[in-house]
């Protein structure tokens, strides 16, 4: 198991938001988080990488614990988070974008070097301010940089998010293909149905709890996953 | 080794319990939101890690029964693709239900089954259930299909007709009942047919056989016998894979296991429509968490006898309950009676008194034979029926 999570327990001033929430990713899969809006997903992501403080649980890393850890140490253990809207930094070059993102990286001019053979694209705008790219080039530079990290787990919270159709279809490729890098990637996404066409695992989150796991082919077939996307209750067991 | 689902079946333990708690975890609050009973009985109860489970409630077949038909499910009624239904305590009824997932996932745990009976693609597979175990068969058939063997879809009643389709579809393997087996033996000897000149290279059987009756198997039908290990209510094929060095290896992956007070307790942890969280079996057992030489590291259960008044007599399942249900549609209605079991004869004997035979001329033949045909009828019991004495 690459990252095990277990029983973690997250929330903002004295609302818990995350109640006792356990998973685990393997390496070289890629695990998709599904939920409506609200349902802790991302508060969940920024407990695993210390942005939030985590109240409870454990979280390990290849079996060492780095709950408590702060997020910069966490991108050293090769645990990368690429925050929901893209974050990029606006007023830098892409080249400057890259290299923070490698910024504890000693090799990471020879990374960047790879990450742009990968990107030709950024390649091309290597000295464009990152806020004058369109917003799938900005999603793209974000994936990039979190590469130049050299991640083992990348954690993405909602790459999908603000993209045309298009882009859409073209990130979730570009998901897809971390697998041929070695990385192993823990998706959070309300796109639950192209989540889980090129996820091997999902969970789904309901409310800061855990209420399904299965087998991505299988969760597409699973009614409460379109409930928990579109965000109703859910309460439609048999009263009989 | 044919293990059919090696990351599932041969998950180190650190990783199967990790797995076991996330799903627990995602069962209590499915149970919690889904079904009524539960969420009375849940509460804020919530779990830590698996010796927690200790401190959960147990569902009971009297539970079960008493939510008949549908008080458990955890889906609409329109999510259920499949409805079967289960001989409950004292012969009430009980629905088990499956959603489309439900299916998908019965199919890959019975095919589970098969593959480690070394069925493949190549074989064909003859399904013969005799009178009994129609649940079972259709997931059997789920199995066989996954595994993209060839399945006779033809399961006549009458003997004859099944010792030729034996004949003439040669299969190479036969998935039936021991009583069916023994039948099928005893018919093939009768009729001085060589069990060689079949095809038949293996026989599953649908419940664990003591090696007397696998080795008579064995010998009358001239192929390998494995047996298969489930529980209706549960999942039967299903719940257990008899692995090559003939161990029952408890899926558990989907299943969870427990041993209190000596009777097997099991938590569904991935069924959709009917969830069951502690369900008490009746069923003794043992279980032991040990290596084992063919690499699944699912715990080992050792089944035992029944701890509830169930009978079972050619593989048909009932309670004292149904038959005094039946006797109370005859002339013997009221009459005390005891159930005689023997491997091979069902026995019921009523106690007489004259008004039994009030309105019969002739003799006790007629009542004898209505009663008989009625627990036929009803019940599909082959029993003999004897009026005794009054015991004082």
């Amino acid at each position: 198991m690459l990252l095990q999570v277990r029983n973690l327990r997250c929330g903002y001033g004295s609302l818990e938001v995350v109640h006792g929430v356990s998973l685990h990713v393997a390496a070289g899969e890629i695990v998709g988080l599904l939920g409506a809006n609200g349902a802790g997903k991302s508060s969940l992501l920024k407990a695993m990488v210390g942005l939030l403080p985590a109240w409870a649980g454990s979280i390990c890393l290849e079996g060492r614990q780095t709950r408590g850890q702060p997020a910069w140490r966490c991108i050293s253990n090769s645990l990368v988070l690429v925050p929901e809207g893209k974050m990029i930094f606006a007023d830098m070059t892409v080249r400057e974008n890259l290299l923070m993102g490698g910024y504890h990286n000693p090799d990471r001019n020879l990374q960047l070097e790879l990450v742009l053979q990968r990107y030709p694209r950024l390649a091309e705008r290597l000295h464009q301010l990152g806020g004058t790219l369109s917003g799938g080039e900005q999603q793209m530079l974000a994936l990039a940089r979190a590469l130049m990290a050299r991640p083992k787990i990348l954690l993405l919270d909602e790459p999908s998010m603000g993209l045309a159709p298009r882009l859409v279809e073209e990130m979730f490729a570009e998901i897809l293909k971390m697998k041929d890098l070695g990385v192993t990637v823990l998706l959070v996404e309300q796109n639950a149905m192209a989540t889980l066409r090129i996820a091997d695992r999902a969970y789904v989150m309901e409310t800061g709890e855990i209420t399904l796991e299965g087998q991505a082919a299988d969760l597409l077939h699973n009614p409460e996953v379109k409930r928990a996307y579109l965000g109703a209750a859910g309460r439609e067991g048999w009263e009989g | 080794m044919n293990i059919f689902d090696r990351r599932y079946e041969t998950m180190p333990r650190p990783e199967l319990e990790q797995l076991q708690l996330e799903r627990l975890q995602a069962l209590l609050a499915r149970l919690r939101r889904k079904v009524r009973r539960y969420r009375e009985s849940l509460a804020d109860l919530r779990v830590e890690s698996l010796d927690d489970l200790a401190r959960l409630p147990f569902t009971t077949p009297e539970t079960l029964a008493d939510a008949f038909p549908y008080g458990l499910f955890a889906f609409p009624l329109r999510e259920i693709i499949r409805l079967h239904s289960a001989v409950g305590p004292e012969g009430r009824p009980m629905v088990i239900g499956h959603t489309r997932n439900d299916l998908t996932q019965w199919s890959r745990l019975a095919a589970r089954q098969l593959a480690a009976a070394g069925m493949t693609a190549n074989d064909v597979i003859q399904i013969a259930r005799g009178r009994a175990a129609a649940a079972a068969a259709s997931g059997y058939l789920l199995g066989a299909e996954l595994i993209e063997a060839s399945v006779i879809a033809e399961d006549p009643l009458h003997l004859d007709y099944q010792l030729a389709m034996l004949q003439n579809y040669r299969p190479t393997v036969l998935i039936t009942t021991p009583t069916h087996a023994l039948d099928f033996a005893r018919c093939l000897e009768q009729r001085r047919i060589d069990p060689q000149s079949l095809h038949l290279r293996s026989v599953l059987l649908s419940r664990n056989v003591n090696p007397q009756i696998r080795e008579q198997v064995a010998s009358g039908l001239f192929a390998s016998v494995r047996c298969t290990f489930g529980l209706g209510e549960i999942l039967d094929p299903g719940l257990c894979v008899e692995c090559e060095a003939g161990q029952f290896h408890i899926n558990e992956d989907q299943f969870l296991p427990e041993i209190c007070d000596g009777e097997l307790v099991i938590t569904t942890l991935a069924r959709e429509a009917l969830p069951l969280l502690r369900y008490r079996t009746r069923l003794a057992a043992s279980l032991r968490r040990e290596k084992c030489i063919c690499g699944r590291t699912g715990a080992l259960v050792e089944p035992g006898q029944r701890l509830d008044r169930q009978f079972r007599f050619r593989e048909i399942t009932f309670y004292e309950a149904q038959i005094a249900h039946v006797l109370a549609q005859t002339p013997a209605a009221g009459h005390r009676f005891e159930v005689q079991l023997t491997e091979t004869q069902l026995t019921i004997a009523i106690e007489i008194s004259q008004d039994l035979f009030a309105n019969t001329l002739t003799s006790a033949e007629n009542p004898r034979r209505q009663i008989e045909l009625e627990l036929l009828a009803r019940l599909g019991l082959e029993a003999e029926v004897r009026f005794v004495e009054p015991k004082r």
